[in-house]
């Protein structure tokens, strides 16, 4: 980096000043402290720390038995519960060798494919108040409600579902809200249109975006990173594509990756596109979706015991979820819980990118870069 | 990495730029002011109205006690431990009780408390329920002042005054 920050002038004493950019702070989507050292408008260094949400929840899930942990991991990332049962679910389905009712799977693919919208949807609505439109998040949130009380009609909660079960889904989907979702899904493609020409394509939201916070393919792999600022960054990598968990397989769909349209590939503006096109996927797989659940029938659950039997040994298993891969990293003892429960968060690999690119950026630039890694602080200390 | 300017700035550049701007935020005007002029307003007064909630919300728990059979199936699934039971054995020679379900009932109940305040309404209680008396309730509005009082005891006159307003959220 050749940006030299202390002048060499010795009449004037000038030092770097040392701004708190958080934990409360509309720009850090949550609980997130970035210690920027800033030379008047440029960041020098930015340092961000974590622990703010930190609510011990590998140790809790640790104390509780398997049926019990599904509320803890649903706090985890709560814009994105779905996502994280299902990756509970299917981890201990395959450590504990459970089989799951076919329509159980369809339905888990439906919900997730839907939550992976809603949290979307809470990239983009905040990533424009970042940058200073304020309208595209009242529209995002209005459409993402939908989301929520088709959510709450299955499961009854509005957040927390606790409704992806070992074994299957607690709910069935009822005809009719099949054909509110069908609704939904006609309405939700224009709605994306309009998403396009409101956001997207606005000329200062394009200026403050491209080329702006650049990682590029080699960085994004020093760090681990994954998700869409991985996609974002030109690397066709999903895994619901590269190793199919659930019935993936079944479904087509096309991965979404960043092109430099507006800028040079992985900038801001890609990895915020990427998001609006996986939107766009999702969709197309709900519909699928919703075709296969009307033509079939059949249980969306087996019977587990009260008590999960699970025997002693040891998983990895990752999903994708919104924000990135997630990997629970399970060992049991054959005991009714687990003996060690690690949740490899994709959020906290993302946060740990920020430090490297920040030097150089301007500090709307930094709020910018933040609100383009999407992260949930829940998920990133848990 | 630092912000890159694509390309020198001309003046054709300079005029282009300043076009592309006040044309792409009129198109977006024009969509919030059709927005406007069109969309019902979605804003709920909240006091004076209010959503009917989709049967099976996990609001506030109701016990129907007289069906229940004491098996605290319910504590043991709770992840925070917040379902408190003390149960009696039933005499031999008292007169033979049954749930709804047919189940026999063994055991009288003398504490049936559930804190509210500790519940985090995950609903693997009502999961587990073999006679299926404790289920979740679309009553959401209970706040009190102390928080003390949000240990609701299922056998008080007063939870069992919810009794027929609540059997309607049942699923
Ligand atoms: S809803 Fe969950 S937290 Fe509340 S009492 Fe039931 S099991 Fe416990
Ligand atoms: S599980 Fe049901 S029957 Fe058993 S103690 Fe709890 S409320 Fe009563």
């Amino acid at each position: 980096m050749s940006v030299e920050f202390i002048g060499n002038d010795e009449k004037i004493k000038s030092e770097l000043l040392t701004v708190n950019m958080g934990p409360q702070h509309p720009a850090t989507h949550g609980v997130l402290r970035v210690e920027i050292k800033t030379d008047s408008e440029i960041v020098a260094e930015a340092i961000p720390h974590i622990g703010y949400l930190h609510r011990c929840m590998e140790k809790h899930c640790e104390n509780a038995d398997y049926r019990a942990i599904v509320p803890f991991v649903d706090r985890m990332d709560y814009l994105a519960s779905m996502n994280m049962e299902l990756g509970y679910a299917i981890t201990i389905e395959k450590l504990a060798s459970i089989a799951v009712p076919r329509r159980a799977e369809v339905i888990r693919v439906l919900v997730s494919e839907l939550q992976r919208i809603a949290s979307h949807l809470v990239a983009f609505g905040t990533y424009g108040i970042d940058i200073g439109a304020f309208t595209p998040f009242l529209y995002a949130f209005d459409q993402r409600e939908k989301i929520i009380s088709f959510f709450e009609s299955i499961s009854g909660g509005r957040l927390l579902y606790n409704y992806i079960s070992i074994g299957g889904v607690s709910r069935d989907v009822s005809n009719d809200l099949i054909v509110g979702l069908e609704k939904f899904c006609a309405g939700f493609e224009d709605q994306l249109k309009m998403y396009d020409t409101l956001l997207t394509q606005n000329k200062i939201f394009i200026e403050r975006t491209a080329n702006v916070g650049v990682m590029d393919k080699d960085y994004c792999y020093d760090y681990g990173i994954t998700g869409p600022v991985l996609r974002g960054a030109g690397v066709e990598w999903d895994l619901r594509k590269k190793k199919p968990y659930s019935i993936y397989n079944e479904f087509n769909f096309e991965v979404a990756v960043g092109k430099g349209l507006k800028g040079c590939v992985g900038d801001c503006w890609d990895r915020y596109y990427v998001r609006m096109v996986e939107m766009e996927q999702s969709v197309k797989i709900i519909k699928q979706a919703l075709v296969k659940l009307r033509e079939e029938g059949g249980e969306f659950t087996t019977k587990v015991p009260r008590v999960i039997k699970v025997p002693v040994g040891e998983i990895y298993m990752r999903t994708e979820c919104p924000k990135g891969e997630l990997g629970y990293h399970i060992i049991s003892d054959g005991k009714k819980g687990p003996y060690r429960f690690k949740v490899k968060s994709p959020c906290f690999t993302n946060v740990s990118a920020l430090g490297e690119i920040a030097p150089g950026m301007m500090i709307a630039d930094l709020v910018a870069t933040i609100g383009s890694l999407d992260i949930v602080l829940g998920e990133v200390d848990r | 990495m630092t912000t890159q300017t694509d390309g020198q700035l001309t003046v054709k550049k300079y005029f282009t730029n300043i076009w592309d701007a006040v044309s792409s935020i009129s198109k977006g005007m024009a969509i919030t002011m059709g927005y406007v002029l069109k969309e019902k307003e979605v804003t709920l007064q909240y006091p004076e109205e209010k959503e009917t909630l989709p049967k099976g919300t996990r609001m506030r728990l109701y016990n129907d006690v007289d069906d229940c059979i004491g098996c605290k199936a319910c504590a043991t699934a709770c992840p925070v431990g917040c379902i408190t039971i003390a149960t009696e054995k039933r005499a031999v020679d008292a007169p033979e009780k049954k749930s709804s379900k047919g189940t026999a009932i063994k055991f009288d109940l003398t504490q049936y408390t559930i804190d509210k305040a500790l519940c985090c309404f995950c609903g693997n209680c009502t999961t587990v329920c073999p006679t299926e008396c404790l289920f979740h309730t679309t009553e959401f509005e209970y706040s009190t002042y102390n928080v003390q009082d949000l240990k609701i005891d299922y056998l008080s006159d007063e939870a069992r005054s919810w009794k027929e307003k609540a059997l309607k959220d049942r699923l």
